[in-house]
């Protein structure tokens, strides 16, 4: 009755091919994700609300020819990507909380040195170790952590589909343009139990970017090749002034290119609801009930919370002038912040439902669209 | 050490013929007069040019003065954060095993903030090779107390010398390696001060590398004149009397030695 | 009357917990005594936790964390709640819910008398619970080389679903897939389980002669 490794290995390929729908848990979906994207090595820390992608990806990956190593923390487990990633191979870590603190050194280098890299973030409950289960706080960590501009490109997933089609999605996009990539879901979207087609993106059309040495092409060095020297250290401030503009420009130019978002919006709206990641569903079905109800009520979903879509954003707002926004989010005021920026100079009134480390229901989004007029003008 | 033993800079001890490996365009050099990092760097590049693997070398620096070796070789080279060369070589040679990795540091980087990636990687048997230069302090932020700072030691931050009952005794890197590292690993303390040891450590290092053998870590005890504020005659001193009398040199796991015994 | 003592086990998320409950329920409604033990070594909190005191009220004695006992669980600890470990001394039926995964037999060792029985006919039984559209378990090798990596089990249960997106037909390929696999290791089909809506449309028993058991669905009440 045992079953060979390789007849294993084939039906594993099968469940990637098949294209029916399975019933998954978000974390699982984003080990196969990483196996249909071609990563060809995870380097990864326990911390819960992640560790199933480990798991996952552990038991998966000999199949599929590829690696894993367990570190000896996230430092070791990022830094260990860029190695990796810096030789020609595609590599990705998952992580949360106090695991995306520590994380963020590396991604630093990444940044700095244009290295590419996946991170999958599982937000969990914070400051501090504070809960293992679920928040939308480390919005503002990923998409702007570290000591510099925050050049990194963010999807924050709002069901498993997305976890997959984006978790393959933010590989090419790392690879293509080498900023750091990160697919930003939480504790309940890890955990959380939902039918999904996995499938082999080959089969679908959609290319995968082929990942290039950047340190160790071919070539013997200072004969067919000059040597490659890689730094992030700089000995004047005009050279990485120089430096950090060129990648400011180069970010710039590729932001419109990489910009996702989800906007539905009836004629003259009242109210804009405004959400992202799991929240973004909860608000998405509080506007469809409040519709059903006669009312006018929008959303807008970031999809990319890094490049933020403020143009989309800001469009929706200039063709309505008497439009209230509603920000939600399970932050106290990440997301209201990043939204109130982007619409300096508007006077719309802003409500908000921030909710720091807990969930979100539609009935409450309903409830707070609900309220009275009111809310503290955007600037 | 005794006043007849001459300075290392009136006798050098090697030919002074530039290795294949080293990079003319980035020479001289940017080490302080004096600074062991070329001497050590210079018995490297002709370990890289004697075993003909130039073109399969993936050297990893370190902050601190290590890193100014970054376009220090012909072969390719990155530098890293403070303490993070060890995880970046590693993550480099899982993934393609192929290539030699060899990730360059201070005492600092390896013993203090990046501790745990030495450990660890050590206890793995991760086939990389760690080049660890010891010159007891911190020398490029301005010569603070580093783990290897020896008893009474005068730095930066130990303005009165080091206090062994609050600071400690100075980390024995070599030592704890060999201690922890599975079987196949090459473990040496080599100095700056005996050339051709250092380099038959760091052959050794890279061949037990190159046959799979496992870890290899070699400290090089080094010097840095500018921050002990020595001059050539008591710079050799410190190398070859005070460091050696703390700091024991010689191999600690080998092939010949492979219980973690001492050769000296 | 011999006790029931069943543990449920099987891949992670293929709905042991959901099954064990609705198993002890079904006993309480019978008039028995039955005690359901939350063995969840990973997610100890968040499995039975949040449902406590709605299935204390129907009856069942719950042995499971309650909030207050824990601090930080899920990551901090591996934290196995002491009374687990003499559970099947309880005299009563016992029902436990084997969490997380691929653990295998070897978890049940941290039970008392779970192997060899301590005494004739009141064995505990394994029943591995499979969801033939989890993708761990969803072809005939994958469900047998998952038996293989588990060791023997006493009986299977289908619970093959797509939550929201379920349908009788899913359910019955299950069925077939599950029976087949049962019968290539030699154990029983304890039943085919279904949300109460399906089971009434599967009817008694479905395609290949299995009981046709309907659960109610109680962990959509949990955290996770």
């Amino acid at each position: 009755m045992k079953i060979a490794s390789t007849q294993l290995s084939g039906e594993y390929e099968k469940v990637l091919r098949r294209e029916q729908r399975s019933f998954m848990t978000g974390n699982e979906v984003v080990a196969w994700a990483a196996l249909a994207a071609g990563a060809d090595l995870m380097y990864g820390y326990p911390i819960t609300p992640q560790n199933e992608i480990m798991h996952y990806w552990a038991r998966l990956a000999p199949h599929f020819g590829r690696g894993f190593l367990q570190t000896e923390d996230e430092l070791s487990a990022g830094f260990a990507m860029l190695g990796g990633a810096l030789v020609g191979k595609k590599t990705f870590s998952a992580t949360a909380g106090p695991g995306n603190i520590l994380m963020q050194e590396p991604i630093a280098m990444a940044e700095m040195m244009q290295i590419p890299g996946v991170w999958i973030i599982q937000q969990r409950g914070g400051p501090s170790t504070a809960t293992v289960i679920y928040s939308q706080q480390e919005l503002r960590l990923t998409a702007t952590g570290g000591n510099g501009e925050g050049l990194r490109i963010v999807y924050s997933t709002a069901s498993h589909q997305e976890l997959f089609e984006y978790t393959i999605k933010a590989f090419n996009t790392a690879w293509r343009y080498r900023f750091p990539t990160f697919v930003l879901g939480d504790g309940y979207q890890a955990k959380m139990r939902e039918a999904v087609t996995l499938f082999r993106p080959e089969n679908r059309g959609w290319e995968l970017v082929p990942a290039e040495p950047i340190l160790c092409p071919p070539g013997v060095p200072a004969r067919d090749r000059d040597p490659v020297h890689l730094r992030n250290t700089f000995n004047l401030e005009e050279e990485l002034y120089t430096r950090l503009m060129d990648q400011l420009a180069a970010y710039e130019r590729i932001a419109p290119e990489v910009t996702e978002w989800e906007a539905e919006v009836p004629p003259g709206p009242e109210v804009l609801i405004i959400a992202h990641g799991i929240v973004a569903r909860a608000a998405r079905q509080a506007k469809e009930s409040l519709n059903r109800q006669g009312r006018k009520v929008g959303y807008f979903r970031p999809v990319t919370v890094r490049p933020f879509p403020g143009q989309a954003l800001r469009e929706i707002v200039a063709a309505s002038p008497n439009l209230r926004l509603l920000v939600a989010e399970s932050a106290y005021g990440q997301l209201l912040a990043m939204v109130k920026a982007e619409l300096y100079g508007f006077t719309n009134p802003v409500d908000s439902l921030l909710k720091p480390g807990v969930g979100i229901t539609a009935e409450e989004i309903a409830a707070a669209v609900g309220r009275p007029e009111g809310g503290e003008a955007v600037s | 050490m005794t006043e007849n033993q001459k300075p290392v800079l009136q006798e050098p001890p090697v030919n002074t013929k530039m290795p294949r490996s080293w990079r003319k365009e980035t020479k001289p050099h940017r080490f302080c007069p004096g600074c062991g990092h070329g001497i050590a760097l210079k018995a490297l590049g002709e370990v890289v040019d004697e075993l003909g693997i130039l073109d399969r070398v993936l050297y990893g620096c370190d902050i601190g003065c290590s890193l100014l070796s970054w376009d220090f070789f012909n072969f390719d080279s990155i530098q890293t954060h403070h303490g993070r060369t060890i995880p970046v070589i590693v993550g480099a040679k899982r993934a393609r095993p192929e290539l030699i990795g060899i990730a360059y540091m201070g005492d600092g980087g390896g013993y203090a903030i990046g501790a745990q990636h030495l450990v660890n990687a050590a206890q793995r048997g991760e086939k990389i090779t760690v080049i660890l230069a010891n010159n007891t302090l911190y020398a490029m932020t301005g010569g603070q107390m580093a783990p290897t700072t020896l008893p009474g030691q005068k730095t930066g931050t130990t303005p009165y010398g080091r206090e062994v009952a609050k600071t400690g005794l100075p980390m024995l890197g070599p030592e704890l390696v060999a201690a922890i590292a599975p079987e196949g690993s090459y473990v040496a303390r080599a100095t700056v001060g005996e050339y051709q040891q250092l380099k038959k450590y760091l052959q050794k290092a890279l061949l037990n590398q190159m046959t799979g053998g496992g870890f290899s870590f070699v400290e090089v005890l080094s010097t840095c004149p500018t921050n002990w504020r020595t001059n050539a005659k008591q710079t050799w001193a410190f190398l070859q009397g005070e460091m050696p009398r703390y700091f024991k040199v010689g191999e600690f796991r080998s092939a010949e030695v492979p219980s973690g015994e001492g050769e000296k | 009357m011999p006790r029931v003592l069943e543990a449920y086990v099987g891949e992670y998320a293929s709905g042991k917990s959901e099954n064990a409950i609705n198993r002890a329920l079904r006993l309480v409604r019978e008039g028995r005594r039955v005690r359901l033990a939350d063995l969840d070594l990973v997610e100890p909190a968040y499995t039975l936790r949040p449902l406590k005191r709605t299935l204390e009220a129907q009856g069942l004695e719950v042995l499971a964390w309650e909030t207050k006992e824990l601090i930080g669980p899920g990551e901090a600890a591996i934290t196995l709640k002491k009374e687990i470990v003499s559970t099947l001394a309880f005299p009563g039926d016992v029902i436990i819910d084997v969490g997380y995964g691929v653990e295998g037999r070897r978890l049940l060792n941290l039970i008392k008398g779970a192997f060899p029985p301590a005494n004739g006919e009141e064995a505990l039984r394994l029943i591995m619970v499979v969801n033939a559209a989890r993708p761990l378990t969803s072809s005939l090798p994958l469900i047998l080389a998952y038996l293989d990596e588990f060791g023997p089990v006493d009986g299977l249960i289908n619970n093959t679903h797509l939550g929201e997106e379920t349908t009788v037909e899913l359910i019955q390929e299950g069925a077939v897939l599950v029976t087949a696999a049962a019968r290539r290791v030699g154990c029983p089909v304890v039943a085919t389980t279904a949300w109460r809506p399906y089971a009434r449309q599967l009817g008694p028993v479905d395609r290949m002669g299995n009981p046709v058991w309907p659960i109610e669905r109680f962990m959509s009440g949990a955290f996770w």
